[in-house]
């Protein structure tokens, strides 16, 4: 089985559609489903994942509902903690795993899981894959490549979804597994399921281009490498690979971005899992739990009580940079033919950094422009959002 | 130069084109993108005979359009933009958010 037979066709060569363009969305839309998993396409994949490197299928596929129980899990089946106790109120998300894994007919006893097959299984078919198609297409038929499919994926799925779930992960999973460092090794042996879109949408594009330079035997051996992952990535979510145990986990039940990409949510989690695991976000940057009762409740008062400036920037965006100049906190500083430059105080006037924006009219809706606080005029500001100086900003032509 | 929206088109010297740029990626309808809405969907599109969008590729983030002959900028929600022959720099609008890596100025704080 290839990866191309695992994935959906990207390519309408009929209408007229561009082969690259519509592999990278097809990835794009694989690295944020929040399908729930297709576990027998999944369990096929892992078979195939081994099987395919030489090494027997593991004896037991287990699954769990997010990423936070699965590391868990993990770090229980390869002997990092003790069998955790029966579950309470105060419980993290992921429930009891002893309990779990017993269900799924696996024996929750610590070192069970036997040593990490990551290595085989993915960092070394990728290599050789990698290595492959850079040699049937040259150095600069592979940046290409890169450039036209993988960079865009890579983007949208491992910088803002794969790369925050991580860095968040890394925070709330010492307590439960002991420590930062078994935390971090348990991390690093798992793999990313469909958040491994970002490389393997390269490699997926690969193979209409290089059928055309002849080098199709090549690609064909470089997908058939990938095919377990390429299955494993259409059908779940981030999975961690022994020698007995593959612990397999469900994609997330709902992601939330903003225009950019970005994770982002003032209603809820930008990012959770069935089983309550969840990621707060504002445009990117990370958030406490309790944002959205925070915005719910805000209050000028609470906005410039925050001491934490990206929390202080979510309440003052929430409630709208005009709003807040209107009642009575901002002043007019500047005007001019690209808008109005305001200006507030944020806390204490001698040590806090001011709030300045621009309030620019577009036809019949009104932009609020966050700008750094040296800035004098409306233009200058503007000039800034484009990385000019003010005399430099001339448009010919602005609609 | 132009502008439609959070884009900006600067004008620029062929040269200044880096010898690293090579075509920017297309979208799945073969649409020379600028710039989309990942939530509105809205997308900036560069077309038009001899039109090239190009992309650094040591640095995607870094876009240029060459413009042959006559180009046009068009979007959803906005009027359609004329760019005339020659070399463009892209630039996308951006909004100040006080940086927590950078210290404040002297005595104050964020």
């Amino acid at each position: 089985m290839t990866m191309a037979q695992l994935a959906a066709p990207a390519i309408d060569s009929a209408g007229g559609l561009d082969p690259l363009g519509a592999a990278a969305a097809k990835w794009t839309a694989i690295g944020l489903s929040t399908a729930p998993a297709d576990r027998d396409t999944a369990a096929e994949a892992v078979r195939i994942a081994y099987t395919s490197v030489g090494l027997p299928a593991p004896k037991h596929v287990v699954w769990f509902d997010s990423p936070l129980a699965g590391a868990r899990a993990a770090a229980l089946l390869t002997g990092r903690r003790g069998l955790p106790g029966p579950r309470g109120p105060e419980s993290p998300p992921g429930g009891d795993l002893a309990d779990l894994l017993q269900t799924q007919g696996c024996p929750p006893s610590p070192g069970s899981a036997g040593v990490s097959v990551r290595a085989a299984v993915r960092t070394e078919p990728w290599t050789a894959a990698r290595d492959q198609v850079r040699t049937a297409l040259g150095p600069d038929g592979w940046a290409r490549l890169w450039t036209a499919c993988g960079a865009e994926v890579w983007r949208a799925v491992t910088d803002h979804v794969a790369a925050p779930l991580r860095a968040h992960l890394r925070a709330v999973l010492p307590p439960l597994v002991g420590g930062a460092d078994p935390a971090s090794a348990v991390l690093l042996e798992g793999g990313g399921g469909q958040h491994d879109a970002g490389w393997l949408a390269a490699f997926d594009a690969a193979e209409p281009s290089i059928m055309a330079t002849g080098a199709g035997p090549t690609l064909v051996r470089a997908a058939q490498r990938l095919a377990g992952l390429g299955g494993l990535a259409r059908s779940a979510g981030w999975w961690w690979p022994y020698a007995d145990v593959a612990i397999l986990t469900e994609r997330p039940g709902g992601v939330e971005r903003d225009n950019d990409g970005r994770l982002h949510s003032a209603t809820g989690p930008a990012l959770h899992y069935r089983d309550g695991f969840a990621v707060h976000a504002w445009h990117g940057e990370p958030m406490p739990d309790d944002l959205p009762e925070r915005l719910r409740h805000i209050t000028r008062r609470r906005i410039l009580g925050e001491p934490d400036a990206d929390v202080r920037r979510a309440l003052l965006e929430h409630y709208g940079y005009g709003r807040f100049m209107r009642e009575g906190y901002g002043h007019q500083v500047a005007s001019d033919d690209c808008g109005v430059l305001w200006r507030a105080p944020l806390g204490d006037a001698e040590t806090d950094e001011p709030l300045l924006a621009v309030e620019v009219p577009d036809g019949d809706r009104t932009w609020w422009l966050r700008v750094p606080p040296q800035t004098r005029t409306a233009r200058e500001g503007v000039a800034w959002t484009f990385g000019l100086a003010e005399e430099q900003y001339r448009p010919l032509i602005e609609v | 130069m132009f502008r439609q929206g959070d884009v900006l088109l600067v004008p620029i010297e062929g040269s200044a084109v880096p010898a690293t740029a090579v075509p920017a990626p297309r979208d799945r309808a073969g649409r020379q993108v600028l710039a989309r809405g990942e939530a509105t969907g809205h997308a900036h599109v560069i077309s038009g005979a001899g039109v090239r969008l190009l992309a650094d590729r040591d640095n995607l983030d870094r876009l240029f359009v060459q413009v042959d002959e006559a180009g046009v900028l068009s979007h959803d929600e906005r009027p359609e933009v004329a760019v005339p022959r020659g070399h463009y720099r892209v630039v996308r609008q951006r909004r100040y958010a006080p940086d927590p890596a950078v210290p404040p100025a002297p005595g104050q704080r964020r």
